[in-house]
């Protein structure tokens, strides 16, 4: 079942949805509850999130920091625009590879769909250096891990 | 000057849609004398195919997982509903 769409929105957008079995109090929780988030925003198996600080409101921070176990991590930071609970989240985030990536300004939309949720999240495409920048990565830890977590640039 | 010509727009609008397939890695230009030179760039329609391919792949597992998660939550959802 292809729960997932991605598509490209113009120039210098990139548009994700997706279906959750859950109603939308639920995934908005999980996306903005560190002890929630660290279990699931986390890439390829044996990576874990042992840094999570997520400020749920307006100009609160966003910390994500990832590792490997290996000697091998990196982070990304944020800030929350606008929050309209369990609805509609505008953030801005950054990785650090270790340079910080050009911000990526995300909107994420939780609406109900039957007894679920559908999930439109709509962010900026990064340009082609950035872009480059994050393929390399995934290479680099791709040798050991399968690929990197990109989710992380969302 | 001559990509504007055979379109209605003016030419620092068409200088301005060049800036951007530049900025995506689509072409590439260069300087000569007064002029800028445009050429597409190869690889940079694959290079944004693979991009979004990891992307996918990426946002793929960790929803997969997400699923998980929402399901045990809603057993302790429901433990506090009346």
């Amino acid at each position: 079942m292809s729960k997932m769409t991605l598509k490209t929105e113009g120039d210098r957008h990139v548009v994700v949805t997706r279906r959750f079995a859950a109603p939308p109090e639920a995934v908005y929780r999980a996306h903005t509850e560190p002890k929630l988030i660290q279990k699931w925003l986390l890439g390829p198996d044996g990576w874990t999130m042992p840094v999570c600080v997520n400020e749920a409101r307006p100009g609160g921070k966003i910390r994500y920091e990832w590792t490997d176990d290996k000697g091998g991590g990196f982070h990304l930071t944020g800030e929350y625009l606008e929050l309209v609970p369990f609805s509609r989240i505008v953030h801005l985030e950054r990785m650090h590879l270790p340079d910080p990536t050009p911000d990526n300004h995300v909107e994420t939309r939780f609406e109900p769909d039957g007894t679920g949720t559908l999930m439109t999240m709509r962010m900026t495409l990064p340009d082609a250096e950035t872009r480059a920048a994050m393929l390399g990565t995934g290479m680099e830890h791709g040798m050991e891990a399968s690929y990197v977590r990109l989710e992380t640039m969302i | 000057m001559e990509l504007a010509e055979p379109f209605e727009m003016t030419q620092p609008a068409v200088s301005r849609h060049l800036k951007v397939l530049e900025s995506a890695g689509l072409i590439v230009r260069r300087v000569e004398g007064t002029k800028r030179p445009c050429r597409l760039a190869p690889d940079g329609i694959a290079v944004i195919d693979q991009w979004l391919a990891m992307l996918r792949e990426a946002l793929a597992t960790n929803y997969d997982r997400l699923d998980e998660v929402l399901a045990a939550m809603q057993p302790e959802e429901r433990k506090d509903m009346p």
